[in-house]
Parts: C-alpha cells; structure tokens; sequence
C-alpha cells in the first residue's frame, strides 16, 4: 500500500473524529451530512490544488473550532423552537457570554424559572404546611406570600386557604409561560445574536500593522 | 475635576474589529456567489478568494451554509460527480434571492455613507496642517 496514502487517510479519519466527537447536541442524521460534506470538500480540495490531507485540514481551521460553529447554531436555532427549560437556558447561557443583551436575557430566564418554581414549589407544600403555607397579610395588606418558618405573629395570618394551591399555581404557569415566550422571541428575532455566535475565525492571523519608523 | 481618560484600546481590537467585519460581509458574500446558479462548497470558497479578499478559515463557510439553509435561503442537493463521490450544491431560493437584493441595497447603502465620512481621514496629511 502506498504510504503517503495511509498517513492521508489517517490524517482525514483523525480530523473527522475529532469533529464528529465535537458535534454534540446536533440530531444525528444531520450530523452525518455534516461530516460527508467537510470529508467531500477535504478530497476535492486535495484533488484541486494538489496538497496533502494535512495542508487541506490545516485550511479548514480546527476541528474544535468548526464544530462550534455548527453547535452555537443548531443550539440557538433549537432552542428558539423549544419548550425545555433547559435547552432555552443553555442557548441563553451562551449568549449570555457574548454580550450585554445577551447577559440581560440569561438573568432573565435564570429569574422567570426560579421565580416560577418557587410558585410551583409552596402549591405543593400547602398541603403539608397549610399554616406555613400562602398568603400572609394584617389589616388588609400583604405581608408576605410563600413559606414562612415560623409562623408569623398576630394579627398577621394566612388569608388564601387552599385556594392558594390553584391560584400559585396559575401564578407559576403564566410566569414559566411568559419567560418561555420571551426567550423564544429573542432567540427567533435576534439575528445580531446569531451572526456573533458564527465565530469568524481567519485562516491565518493578519499580520500586526507595522509601526513607522522614528 | 480632573476626568480620568480611558485607557486606549487593547492590541488587539483592530484585528477584532476587522475580523467582525469580514465575517459581517460573508454571510452576503455566500449568498451572492450563488447568484449565477448552483455551487458546492469548495466551488463557494474559491470563488470567494477569487472574487474578494475575504480570507476565511475554509471550515467557516460549512455552518454559515447549514444556517442559511435552515433559514430556507438556500436549498441543496447531493449530486453525483466524477470525483467518485457525491458533491452537496447549493441554490439560491426564491426568499434568498429577495434577502440578497435587500442586503445589496442595504450595503451600498452603508459604505456611501461611510466612504463620505473617513474620506477626509485618507488625504495627506500636510493638508490637515
């Protein structure tokens, strides 16, 4: 066997591990195409230009790198079509890192799902702890709403009863609800978001402007 | 009081700069070397290089592609080629076509604008003396 070919080939497996084992969260059929693309591109431009696999592979930038790109995208394009807490959390985590806005969203949603949760959490625990439990007030003002150890003194008391189980828990839905939404939108319409999460990153450093000479 | 000046950019920040902008520009560029007919992607690379001086990691072009595909800018099919394996064309479609002509419009817009602004930046300097 040809031994230039071997270490080729070699070369190309390497570089197509690497990415596969890069692409993550991506569906698995797309993930495929994904690799018989950059494997097509990697012999056609050998073919072309004549080059060896590792000068071919070193022009694609690295595997990491590549795979990167394609995860930021297929996460944020997923997530805006998402319902899970957690897939909109993790897209809003990374963009979270890119920028202001993107910092605002995440402490948003990290807000609306801790805040809809604890709603979630005192609807279940009324029944264990009624007069702990819901919605504590004197002389017609709200004193306090959630799970309270110990109980406060009078004449503060607990007002809602057991409707305070249907009504936190509406409470809880329209707060997971609206973060949802809200997420949602502005991963959908926030195209500024998606170009920086492309990651352009230039096949070789340009070069430091020379100072002039004193 | 004294206002403490900012310090100056960090070394890097041209380059970061420049780099924003080229990969501003390339997801236009890609669309617009489909506007004669389909391509793959090394077809779409070196027509870049040929056409613009867009330097760009090869690899860069394949997510933006897989984006704007999803964003049903662009189709693709495999096709079959002497190669010994299959090539993946890309095509514009009807929506791509209508965004391109819009971000067209929108780039002359831009750089008209701009072009008047640093002209004075670019003339000699003995003239600002």
């Amino acid at each position: 066997m040809n031994p230039t070919f071997t270490s080729d080939q070699q070369q190309i497996e390497q570089f197509l591990t690497a990415l596969r084992a890069n692409l993550g969260p991506i569906a698995l059929p797309e993930r495929g195409e994904i690799l018989r693309e950059i494997e097509a591109h990697i012999h056609d431009s050998m073919e072309l230009t004549g080059q060896s696999a590792s000068a071919v592979i070193a022009k694609l930038g690295s595997p990491q790198q590549l795979a990167a790109d394609y995860r930021d995208g297929a996460l944020v394009r997923a997530a805006s079509y998402s319902f899970s807490p957690m897939l909109l959390l993790r897209a809003t985590l990374r963009i979270a890192t890119k920028g202001l806005s993107g910092f605002i969203v995440f402490l948003f949603a990290l807000i609306g799902y801790l805040t809809g949760i604890s709603f979630l959490i005192t609807a279940f625990l009324k029944p264990f702890f009624p007069d702990h439990t819901g919605v504590f007030a004197a002389h017609h003002r709200i004193y306090d709403i959630g799970i309270l150890f110990p109980i406060p003194a009078p004449p503060i008391h607990e007002v809602a009863g057991f409707w305070f189980i249907p009504a936190s828990l509406a409470v809880a839905s329209a707060i997971l609800i609206l973060t949802t939404v809200v997420i949602r939108q502005f991963l959908r319409l926030s195209t500024t978001v998606q170009q920086k999460l492309d990651g352009y990153h230039p096949a070789f450093p340009t070069p430091q402007p020379s100072s002039p000479s004193r | 009081m004294a206002i403490k000046r900012s310090p100056g950019p960090p070394a890097d920040q041209p380059d970061r700069w420049e780099a924003q902008l080229r990969k501003g520009a390339l997801e236009m560029a890609t669309l617009a070397s489909l506007w004669r007919g389909r391509l793959y992607g090394l077809e779409i690379i070196r027509f870049l290089e040929a056409q613009s001086r867009l330097v760009l990691a090869e690899g860069t072009i394949y997510p933006i592609l897989s984006r704007l595909k999803d964003e049903a800018l662009l189709t693709s099919e495999w096709v079959e080629a002497d190669a010994g394996h299959p090539r993946k064309y890309y095509a514009l479609t009807n929506d791509g076509r209508d965004r391109l002509r819009l971000m067209a419009a929108a780039w002359v817009d831009f750089s008209s604008g701009l072009d008047q602004l640093i002209q004075p930046i670019l003339q000699p300097e003995e003239v600002l003396q």
